[in-house]
């Protein structure tokens, strides 16, 4: 039985086990893990963008602060407490540079800050990220255990 | 973004237009006949872009330039790995295989050809349209294909709920190889108006 969520670009999905949940083909975009092992309740967000305020609107789910919202919110609805959730997360990567404007396509760094600080300000610990560098990623999430798990096209694979 | 069916109509048209130009240069730089079909136009929600592009993690060679000026965008010509390697050893004159994750040779070969083909594209458009377009610098990719779309679409910092693209089969059958690539046109919302407004749609 192949109980694999995919989770698409601008989305996110929650889950319970025996779920996994999958986003294929993180470049510059965040993969965010949010999920309580013990009820065995996560979710994960495929972030495109830091903040709904600088940008002008459209879907909420595109965008690090209002996707989190969302998606614990969600969490809580299927029973996922407070007190006992963790985060990891994978990708922000730059995936191209133009020769003296580099500095122009730091979005992947931008959108690593942003995770970072809406899961403080949610006061989620972070216990493990896989972020930077120049490729791309592909992750999934089992739910059962809180494994990462991480495939890139020629940096290998691993487990966070 | 919301697009009428008879301005996907004319956009095609006009893609077809630039993207025949494009073929055109392949051609002349490759010096070999090139099939290129009708542009097909796709426009999906951010969460559904492997209708238009297929497998996500497919590993393929992307050139990327952005179109600036009064009609913006972004273009794309995209290869897989088995097709740029010919391709690479057809502009460079040489008959071994070539790394291509590795070769600089390769990388600004494939770079000055991703240069020529948009130039041409964006000639055209420019030429039909009288709008002044300008080309950035070519950038190279060599990863799964979503992981650069993803990149190329938020590049900018901002990006539409709803993706538009054109995309153009190019291929070439020689005696013995055979090889293809996907030109890809992804137009900015505002440039949507200056192109089309041309034929008064």
């Amino acid at each position: 039985m192949n109980n694999t969520i995919i989770v698409g670009m601008a989305d996110y999905k929650v889950g319970k086990t025996p779920a996994k949940l999958m986003t294929v083909g993180l470049g510059s975009c965040i993969g965010v893990c949010i999920y309580d092992l013990q009820s065995q309740i996560g979710g994960l967000a495929h972030i495109m963008l830091p903040s709904s305020s600088e940008n002008s609107g459209g879907k909420e789910t595109k965008y690090a602060d209002t996707c989190l919202e969302l998606m614990l919110s969600d969490l809580y609805k299927l029973g996922a407490r407070a007190g006992r959730l963790k985060a990891k997360m994978a990708g922000g990567a730059q995936m191209f540079s133009f020769a003296g404007k580099a500095s122009l396509l730091k979005i992947g760094e931008r959108n690593t800050q942003a995770v970072e600080q809406e899961l403080q300000k949610a006061g989620i610990p972070l216990i493990a990220s896989d972020v930077g560098g120049t490729y791309g990623r592909t992750i999934c999430f089992d739910l059962a255990t809180g494994e990462l798990f991480i495939k890139t096209i020629n940096q290998g694979e691993k487990v966070i | 973004m919301n697009v009428s069916e008879e301005r996907l109509e004319a956009l095609k048209e006009i893609v077809n237009i630039g993207s025949g130009n494009a073929a055109s240069s392949l051609s002349s730089m490759l010096q070999t006949r090139i099939e290129m079909t009708v542009p097909k136009v796709w426009l999906v929600p951010l969460n559904r872009l492997s209708d238009a592009l297929g497998r996500l993690d497919e590993p393929k060679v992307v050139l990327f330039l952005k179109v600036e000026g009064g009609a913006p965008g972004k273009a794309m010509f995209v290869l897989d790995e088995n097709s740029a390697g010919i391709i690479v050893r057809k502009l460079l004159r040489q008959p071994d295989n070539v790394d291509i994750l590795k070769d600089e040779m390769a990388h600004s070969a494939l770079k000055e050809l991703g240069n020529v083909m948009v130039s041409s594209f964006v000639t055209a458009l420019a030429t039909f349209s009288g709008i002044t377009l300008q080309i950035s610098v070519p950038a190279l990719g060599i990863d799964m294909i979503g992981a650069m779309i993803d990149a190329v679409l938020i590049e900018g910092g901002r990006v539409d709920d709803n993706v538009l693209i054109l995309n153009t089969k190019l291929s070439a059958s020689e005696a013995s190889e055979e090889y293809e690539g996907m030109f890809l046109f992804i137009p900015e919302e505002g440039a949507l108006d200056k192109l089309l407004g041309v034929f008064g749609i």
